[in-house]
């Protein structure tokens, strides 16, 4: 992963192959810092490098797209520069859409590409109900009972109600799935480029210090609450965490230096080498 | 008597959005403050966020005393995933307004946000 600057203020973002792992998430970081001081830019993604991309850099990769045009700059795709099965899997998705115009996304095993602008939140919230309910978990790739279905889905839903409210993202809110049937997973990635988990929880409770993780794991513990009046961050995940254990699957959320991972075996809290100022939670599902 | 109101006419299925949350403060504020009875009959809903509660009930605790919001707000069929998310918005909203500081420190990340949108 490399950056060379060119003449004419354009710069090539070089992306690697981005799967899932802890490295993957802090690789996908690294392309943001790579970028934070570029302004008025312009900004070519280049994937001569990169043989696989999964649904979070898809997710990812579109947020930072509009986060350098909306900061005065122009972000580029080298679609010639893509292997086929990524052009297709990106088409698919509907993200070649979003971002060039053409190429509809069409149904396959992906869960579409899409991004909200917190604005008009009800309205956002109850598109991404919908989304969730028929994108997600309504395909019939993964088991589940329509009462456990609802309650997952509403606890995701305050993920995104939260990230609407509080994250500030000026940019809005990015996701993107996929199931992948010759492993048996199915996965989605929810991802803001706003002011972070533990900025907000700092200043909640006047610990301007307070480690990142520490702050995570403060937000996801059932009844803890920065809303206004009452009610939460709301952040109650005894539901999705009992759902993804049940599953054999895996929650990972970065917020800041803050990483959070839950799976079957156990909770890991801690705080990684790479900033993200934003929050970013990936959901992964064993569908057998 | 108690005046009865049927959610699902409010807002459908989904007890989700704030506009049908703040139209049912405005409902049912005036009624508890003079002191009578409301009935609210979830029947039909399956599924709330918090902001829900949060905006049509929770603020109520700021202006009426908790003890005459239980005694005069009557739910009815709501079920158990909508009753968790009603009680830990209640619990929230006593602690709220029930302590100063908790009060400063929440409002703290409301007015940052505030700002931030100015």
């Amino acid at each position: 992963m490399t950056l060379s600057c060119k003449a004419l203020k354009k710069i090539t973002l070089n992306i690697p192959t981005i799967n899932d792992s802890h490295n993957d998430f802090i690789n996908l970081f690294k392309l943001l810092a790579q970028i934070e001081k570029c302004e008025n830019t312009e900004i070519i993604f280049d994937f001569s490098e990169c043989k696989f991309l999964r649904q979070n850099a898809v997710a990812f990769l579109g947020g930072l797209a509009k986060l350098i045009n909306h900061r005065g700059g122009k972000a580029k795709f080298s679609w010639h520069t893509m292997q086929d099965k990524i052009h297709k899997n990106l088409e698919q998705n509907s993200f070649v859409f979003e971002f060039s115009g053409f190429a509809d996304g069409w149904v396959g095993n992906c869960i579409p590409y899409r991004q909200d602008l917190c604005n008009d939140i009800d309205d956002r919230v109850v598109e991404v109900m919908n989304y969730l309910d028929d994108q997600w978990l309504g395909r019939g790739w993964i088991d589940i009972e329509p009462h456990a279905k609802n309650e997952v889905i509403q606890t995701v839903l305050e993920l995104y109600r939260n990230a609407f409210d509080y994250s500030r993202s000026e940019i809005g809110i990015f996701t993107c799935g996929q199931h992948y049937p010759a492993i048996h997973q199915l996965k989605l990635s929810i991802i803001d480029f706003g002011v972070g988990i533990p900025h907000n929880i700092r200043l909640h409770l006047q610990k301007e210090d307070m480690l990142a993780e520490k702050a995570l794991r403060w937000a996801f513990q059932g009844g803890n609450t920065t809303r206004q009046g009452s009610g939460g961050y709301g952040l109650n995940m005894a539901t999705l965490k009992s759902f993804v254990k049940e599953k054999k699957g895996k929650i990972d959320i970065y917020s800041h230096e803050g990483q959070i991972s839950i799976d079957p075996w156990g909770e890991i809290h801690q705080n990684s080498s790479t900033f993200f100022k934003g929050t970013m939670i990936n959901i992964s599902l064993q569908c057998i | 008597m108690a005046t009865y109101i049927k959610i699902y006419d409010l807002c459908g299925a989904n007890c989700i959005a704030a506009k049908h949350a703040t139209k049912l403060y405005e409902q049912i504020y005036p009624l508890l403050k003079a002191g009578k009875e409301v009935e609210l009959d979830f029947t039909g809903t399956y599924r709330f966020l918090s902001i829900f509660f949060n905006i049509a009930i929770g603020q109520l605790f700021g202006d009426i005393p908790a003890d005459q919001i239980e005694r005069s707000l009557k739910f009815t069929n709501l079920d158990d995933l909508g009753q968790r998310v009603y009680q830990h918005v209640k619990e929230s909203a006593k602690l709220y307004y029930g302590d100063e500081n908790y009060r400063k420190a929440v409002d703290s990340v409301n007015a940052e946000e505030l700002l931030a949108y100015a």
